[in-house]
């Protein structure tokens, strides 16, 4: 094995080109599943491109940069990973044919490979020169105005969005009940007052914390509860009283004083040497005081719930027992988080006294039977802060833990990319054009006339991307980019962004070049009559039914991390190997893409 | 454009297949073959495994004589028109094997250098070059398809098949002879080797 290697572009093709076969039959609604398993029996079953890239065994440097930057993308928009592979290998393709075609009508027979290796970085900056300048401007002219915005009000109307969505990722059967059940959750955290990138912020976030996995049972057994589900059961034996409202207190640390722990020096009767007064009971004894005046004080303010983050000594338990409280431990902080975020209450810390500002009402507080676990089920009352929410909780179920992970992971990326596309891309310009987006209040397919005449004249003026900005699916939006690319006055190399974004379609169709052929046709038919505002209503109304929608937002990220991943591949000259002892798994393996890059392989 | 088109199917072939083992839980290396210069994969018994060299069929072994019975009649071809451009060029035939009565129409000029080092572009034996003048003098019947190339064929045969006629009685006296096994098992594929050339040959001849 050499020490060092010069890459050559076909090496990149290859590597790339395996990586697309990988992913080519899971890719689009019609697209396949992929079952893992592990020795130790572990299975997980996946259509999302991330989860089946970070699946494989890569030890190739450059297959493992991809796949970060398929990761990182999948992080930030929640979709787009299989297409992601997919318009990086025909980008790739469509740059090696470009640099021969070059190479060969210039004669330069005899230094080819320095030739195409200096070529194409150079080319691969011009590209990302025009997609950092211009593609914003480009969509926002010739692709926004045969999409529509998605109503603020009510996110019952993204249900098609949601559902093309999940079309990609779980069996088409769950994808309509998966999408309505979104839509509930996405209501019910709603803030009226404000924008619905906010809520779906604070769902992301807390992602975790909302949802409990239930695995033997079938998807439609899937719900909504309200309130909080605390993914623990009692550790005492009593059960909270039934009276309203049930008070609780968040500890964080332990509430009694700990006596000794592993490396802690005690010093007992210092100065004095050892007297009747400092001996090491002493000391057990203060600390079973301070405990009781804490669970007296706790009394006094009415507390009959203790949720701890630790797992609390056995006296504390107790005598928490004696005094008609339960106490939940080893609490998990996402969900305290959570909790003192819906109640409102900050935590007992170390050493201070118990207030009211300690003390949170709850509506009530019970054990729930979910599949095989009994955890803690809470709900808030009307406090000033939450009085517009309604929290609640989603419970997914699944016939094996494999489909629940699978849901779960779906309904996340559904999530990321709803945030995604309500993104304010220019929050001035952003906050005048919701002025006239705004105006109209019905449901998205009959609004959507009207907003796109309105948002006609309104993104010639601003060329601003609009949150909320959806097409139809099944190429639209690749086919009306490819050819306002091929029509612009920009550089060459926005034909070869035009001709890498049509495989996309091409793939989506090809079971049936036929298909693709007529889509293809309908689009182009509609780009030439623009006049023609009847027949555009017609279409993509239609289109909208059958084919489902997709974020203009998404695919705009989309595109742009593509042509800085390639930018990125391309500009890396050499690998050197450099052997070190352990193999680590992270994903955070460290390379830069400067010239000549070494490279650590991980081994 | 034919040769780009079945490198990019070959490609594509070895693209699939690797995404093929990759989902099996085979390793991607980053080392390539010495070969064929393919990413090389790993099992999990840590064996190195190229996709290209042993599994697809090579690229370059249509053309080799010795595998491909379409590419010995091609060279077969290549060396008959090779062996008639300086007979009419340059003077006495040769060879006793002309064709008798069959004159081959003049070559073109840029054809003669290029026959000249054996490496005479094929065109089709039943069309005359389109762009050859007709020398008035030399005006003949078109040369026939078929009788001189087998004219020609048939000693370049029979020196083969006495070639491997002599090799196979050298490997029968060897394999009488021979005390180690080894020994034994490569003569007896050397004999098998022998006849299917032999066979080639002989359905060549026909």
């Amino acid at each position: 094995m050499p020490p060092s290697e010069r890459l050559r572009l076909e090496h990149v093709l290859e590597m790339v080109s395996a990586l697309e076969a990988v992913i080519l039959r899971s890719f689009g609604p019609e697209g396949g599943q992929v079952l893992f398993t592990r020795n130790t029996g572990q299975a997980m079953l996946s259509r999302s491109g991330t989860r089946i890239l970070s699946a494989l065994h890569l030890e190739h440097p450059l297959a493992r940069m991809v796949v970060e930057c398929v990761w990182k993308h999948s992080r930030a928009t929640g979709d787009g990973s299989k297409t992601f592979i997919l318009l990086l290998a025909s980008l790739l393709r469509m740059i090696s044919k470009a640099i021969s075609r070059e190479l060969g009508a210039s004669h330069t027979y005899g230094f080819t490979e320095a030739a195409k290796a200096a070529a194409a970085p150079h080319l691969a900056n011009k590209l990302l020169e025009l997609a950092s300048s211009d593609l914003d401007d480009l969509v926002a002219v010739n692709v926004v105005p045969y999409g529509f915005c998605l109503s603020l009000e009510d996110f019952t109307t993204h249900r098609l969005l949601l559902a093309s969505f999940f079309h990609t990722r779980v069996s088409h059967v769950h994808c309509s009940y998966l999408s309505e059940l979104t839509c509930e959750m996405l209501n019910r955290w709603k803030h009226k007052s404000d924008l619905p990138c906010v809520s779906l912020q604070f769902l992301s976030d807390n992602f975790p914390a909302l949802h409990t996995p239930v695995s033997g049972f079938p998807v439609s057994s899937s719900r909504l509860i309200e309130g909080q589900v605390i993914h623990r059961d009692f550790a005492t034996a009593r059960l909270p009283n039934k009276q309203q409202p049930v008070k609780a207190a968040v500890f964080t640390n332990y509430m009694q004083p700990v006596l000794l722990g592993p490396g802690d020096v005690l010093k007992v009767g210092y100065g004095d040497g050892v007297t009747e007064q400092n001996t090491m009971v002493h000391f057990s004894a203060w600390t079973e005081r301070s405990l009781e005046s804490v669970i007296a004080k706790l009394q006094s303010l009415g507390v009959s719930l203790l949720l701890s983050a630790v797992k609390q000594s056995d006296a504390a338990l107790a005598l928490a027992t004696q005094a008609h409280m339960s106490l939940v431990e080893c609490v998990s902080e996402e969900e305290l988080s959570l909790f003192m975020q819906l109640s409102g209450v900050t935590p007992v810390s170390r050493g201070c006294t118990i207030q009211a500002k300690h003390v949170a009402a709850l509506s009530f507080c019970r054990p729930i039977l979910l599949g095989a676990h009994r955890y803690v089920h809470v709900a808030f009352c009307e406090a000033a802060e939450t009085c517009e929410l309604n929290p609640c909780s989603l419970v997914i179920c699944g016939p094996g833990e494999e489909q629940t992970d699978q849901y779960i992971c779906a309904i996340r990326d559904a999530v990321c990319m709803l945030m995604t596309t309500w993104e304010p891309k220019h929050t001035s310009e952003a906050a005048a054009s919701h002025g006239t987006v705004q105006s109209n209040k019905s449901p998205a397919s009959s609004d959507m006339t009207t907003q796109s005449t309105a948002n006609e004249p309104y993104v010639l003026k601003k060329c601003v991307l609009e949150p909320g900005c959806v097409i139809p699916a099944g190429g639209t939006f690749e086919f009306l980019l490819s050819k306002a690319l091929l029509n612009s006055s920009l550089p060459s190399v926005s034909q070869l962004l035009a001709n890498a974004l049509l495989s996309v379609p091409r793939q989506i169709y090809s079971h049936s070049p036929k298909l693709f052929l007529q889509a293809q046709t309908r689009i182009m038919s509609l780009v030439q009559n623009p006049s023609n505002s009847v027949r555009l209503k017609e279409s993509t109304s239609e289109s909208t039914v059958d084919l489902g929608l997709e974020s203009v937002a998404c695919k705009c990220q989309l595109i742009l991390a593509v042509v800085q991943c390639a930018t990125s591949v391309l500009r890396v000259d050499t690998v050197l190997h450099a052997h070190t002892a352990l193999h680590t798994r992270s994903k955070k393996h460290t390379n830069s893409s400067q010239d000549s890059t070494e490279d650590e392989e991980e081994d | 454009m034919k040769v780009i088109q079945a490198r990019r199917e070959r490609q594509d072939k070895i693209s699939k297949l690797m995404g093929d083992y990759l989902l099996k839980g085979y390793k991607m290396l980053g080392e390539c073959c010495d070969a064929c210069g393919t990413i090389l994969l790993q099992d999990r018994q840590q064996k190195n495994y190229c996709v290209s060299c042993q599994e697809m069929d090579s690229d370059i072994d249509k053309d080799n004589p010795a595998l491909n019975a379409q590419a010995a009649l091609s060279q077969v071809r290549e060396r008959q028109l090779a062996a008639q451009t300086p007979e009419v060029n340059g003077g006495p035939s040769t060879s006793s094997s002309q064709a008798g009565g069959s004159v081959p129409q003049p070559r073109p000029e840029h054809c003669e250098g290029a026959a000249a080092g054996g490496r005479t572009p094929l065109p089709p034996p039943a069309a005359p070059p389109p762009s050859a003048p007709v020398p008035a003098a030399s005006l003949a019947t078109a040369r026939p398809p078929a009788p001189p190339q087998s004219a020609v064929f048939r000693p370049v045969l029979q020196d083969a098949e006495e070639a491997v006629l002599t090799k196979l009685r050298w490997a029968t006296a060897q394999l009488q002879s021979s005390p180690s096994l080894e020994a034994s098992i490569q003569l007896c594929s050397l004999i098998t080797s022998c006849a299917n050339s032999l066979r080639s040959l002989k359905e060549l001849s026909q």
